[in-house]
């Protein structure tokens, strides 16, 4: 008897349990593994905007932005919505798996597993003027669109200590550079700031886009391809940086640094150089350094044309998605966010971003820079890259890792075997 | 009939919630651990067990998958012998001793990422601590740049972090201690070393386990504190198994491999946290008899 009434309340409580499980699951799921087409809507109505915030681009700072869409757009409300997770790039996958996408996206730029998910802005005229909308293109299609450019291989330094160290100009190749340090160690300055987290592999690859994409000029391609080695085509540099290291010109516990910290060093004074991308204008220009700071092209390797090739990524990159239900609405938002003369000017002031055209509020540390960028014979993309040069997702996280092996005890050779196994491993 | 229909309306609600909170997350976790789910396509494709054959194969992984194991270890020994150390010394009914206690659990209140970036401009190498040492003439301390020095300080952070929640346990287990027992020992001329040997602490055996198995599964699933003060690094050597599945779930678009991990990560500590307290109520029996 007793077992009988264990059994049916068994029974009973499987199919509670199963049927609450199929209710959920077919609620949960609804969203993340159906392919929603979207649709154009109307002229009014909501569009959701999912969008980096960060101490320049503050929630309050993107409503101002799109207030003037909405002023002459009666009847349409842009919601700003703020990543849940860390990043958009960890929110996006949550809202869609959720069926809760936004209609546009800010700061990702489509590759082959995000490219499905949006809209594809080729037809539409107004994207054909916007900056390195060609280099974005995946399989000739356009999915993102930007604002500006980010100049990256940038070296920012200490005039002072440059003239301190008797050093009259800027070097223009890499061994001209490393003679520099010398010099700049020996007037009492660390040559070159550096820092942990993501600053270690970031300003390596910063400072290796020019001569690698001198020597190899497709190197995406050759590098997916396997007609080069990824390790064999980094180890020259590699080998560079592990000499400095062991030079005493990168500071060894230059790790336990985050990149507030390397910036405040260098703003000291007590550096001599720091690579990083333009972003860093805004930073030096609301920093106000006591030293006269100037900005040099990441140099190339010795024989090669100066300067060469400049790193460049998309500033603000927008895409639209493809489940919108206010396509129209939601394309219509984005091109007055990369067209909009006064909408462009405050996102390229705003961010520190660099886009032809725009150059009368530039500072003249910015103006520097745009003459970098204007002088530079062509753009490059950089690390992970996008549209048709990219490298397999997780080379920045990997390559990060492997180059502050280096300071672990790692040699040179051992990272550039550890990136060809990496990839390898992605294949 | 009508005593069912009682009965599922009370349960019925509470069974809604776990089915929702903890069987469908968890299955679905499974179900996505078996796809190469990259986190966007509509269809992941279901590759069977090769995420966990890659799991296997990776160094990155299985080096998380130590670094997570000796956090937990070494940590949940000193939480418990710190969290009973200072249980121990606030114990009396004093305000000196309430104040003490506040001060004691208030890291706990803290968020962890706020204390990891406190702690990393105490210990980062042009940190409070370094500043000093320079300012002295002596050389930094790579507290957070040596892979070992990084280690020990992310479990001494997550120790000062976690162990005023322990101590609270304590505190609470003290005041179920007999006094009738403590009087008898103090009667018997049991030295106070001798007190605590064989009366508070058997007294006190549940409140170990629990403590026990509460701090191993929260440092089995260490995440936010590595993100502010270390970042995983240098070099990776402070990446745990909670970092790496988010890091491979959303960094490298591998939400299949990263729900793999996840489930291995669940079946190891729901697996140690078993074998803990199994461990502890064979202790507590042996102790009883």
């Amino acid at each position: 008897m007793a077992r009988s009434v264990r059994l049916k309340a068994g029974r009973q409580f499987g199919l509670l349990t199963s049927a609450a499980l199929l209710l959920v699951s077919a609620a949960g799921c609804g969203g993340g593994f159906s392919d929603n087409k979207g649709a154009a809507g109307g002229s009014t109505g909501e569009v959701r905007m999912l969008v980096n915030i960060t101490p320049n681009l503050t929630k309050s700072y993107w409503e101002g932005l799109v207030k003037p869409f909405e002023d002459a757009n009666p009847g349409v409300d842009v919601k700003i919505e703020a990543p849940s997770g860390s990043g958009v790039k960890d929110t996006l996958p949550q809202l869609l798996a959720a069926g809760n996408a936004p209609d546009v996206v800010e700061t990702l730029m489509a590759d082959k597993v995000l490219a499905p998910q949006m809209l594809d802005l080729t037809n539409e005229a107004w994207t054909k003027d916007t900056p390195l909308v060609d280099q974005a293109k995946l399989d000739g299609k356009v999915y993102t669109v930007g604002v500006g450019q980010q100049a990256q291989s940038l070296v920012f330094y200490n005039k002072d200590a440059f003239a301190k160290a008797g050093i009259s100009a800027p070097p223009k190749d890499l061994d001209e550079l490393t003679a520099d340090m010398g010099k700049l160690k020996a007037a009492g300055y660390l040559p070159l700031q550096t820092a942990g987290d993501y600053v270690t592999g970031l300003q390596l690859l910063q400072l290796a886009d020019p001569s690698i994409a001198t020597k190899y000029p497709d190197w995406f391609q050759q590098v997916n391809s396997k007609q080069v080695k990824l390790g064999d085509t980094l180890l020259p540099l590699l080998e560079r940086y592990q000499s400095w290291i062991k030079s005493g010109y990168i500071d060894k516990n230059a790790l336990g640094l985050k990149d507030v910290g390397a910036q405040t060093n260098f703003f000291s004074g007590k550096a001599g150089m720091y690579i990083m991308g333009s972003w860093l204008v805004r930073t030096a220009d609301d920093a106000k350094p006591k030293f006269d700071l100037g900005v040099f092209a990441a140099p190339v390797e010795k024989g090669q044309p100066s300067p060469g090739p400049q790193g460049v990524t998309m500033a603000a990159p927008y895409m639209v998605l493809k489940s919108t239900k206010q396509r129209d609405l939601a394309v219509k938002l984005v091109q007055f966010l990369v067209t909009d003369k006064t909408a462009v000017q405050s996102q390229l002031s705003q961010d520190g971003n660099f886009r032809k055209g725009y150059t009368e509020k530039l500072s003249p540390l910015g103006k520097q820079v745009q003459d970098i960028l204007d002088q530079a014979p062509k753009g490059v993309a950089q690390g992970e890259g996008y549209g048709a040069n990219t490298l397999p997702s997780g080379f920045n996280g990997e390559w990060n890792k492997a180059v502050q092996s280096l300071y672990t005890g790692k040699s040179a050779k051992d990272v550039a075997t550890r990136m060809d196994s990496w990839l390898g491993s992605k294949s | 009939m009508r005593a069912r229909l009682t009965t599922l309306s009370m349960v019925g609600p509470a069974l809604v919630l776990f089915v929702v909170m903890l069987v469908v997350p968890v299955g679905l976790s499974i179900y996505l651990s078996l796809t190469d789910w990259d986190g966007y396509s509509a269809n992941p494709a279901f590759i069977g067990l090769k995420n966990y054959v890659n799991l296997t194969h990776s160094a990155e992984a299985i080096r998380a998958g130590w670094v997570t194991l000796l956090i937990a270890a070494v940590g949940t020994v000193l939480l418990s012998a710190l969290g009973l150390g200072f249980a121990l010394l606030v114990n009396g009914a004093s305000r000196l001793n309430a104040f003490f206690r506040i001060v004691l659990f208030y890291p706990h209140v803290l968020s962890a990422l706020v204390v990891g970036f406190l702690w990393s401009a105490v210990l980062g190498t042009s940190g409070v601590v370094n500043g000093w040492l320079t300012s002295k003439g002596s050389a930094v301390l790579p507290f957070l740049s040596d892979p070992k020095w990084a280690l020990a300080s992310l479990i001494a952070v997550l120790v000062w972090a976690g162990f005023g929640v322990n101590v609270v346990l304590y505190l609470a287990g003290l005041q179920t201690v007999s006094k009738d027992l403590l009087e008898a020992a103090r009667i018997d001329g049991a030295s106070k070393r001798q007190t605590f040997l064989n009366v508070t602490l058997p007294a006190l055996a549940p409140v170990v386990t629990v403590n026990l198995v509460l701090s191993l599964v929260t440092l089995l699933k260490t995440y936010d504190l590595v993100v502010s003060l270390t970042g995983g690094g240098p070099a990776g050597s402070t990446q745990t198994a909670a970092y790496l599945i988010l890091w491979d779930s959303f960094h490298n678009n591998a939400l299949g491999f990263g729900s793999a991990q996840s489930v291995v990560l669940m079946v190891i500590t729901a697996g140690l946290a078993l074998t803990v307290a199994r461990l502890r109520a064979r202790a507590d029996q042996g102790a009883s008899a």
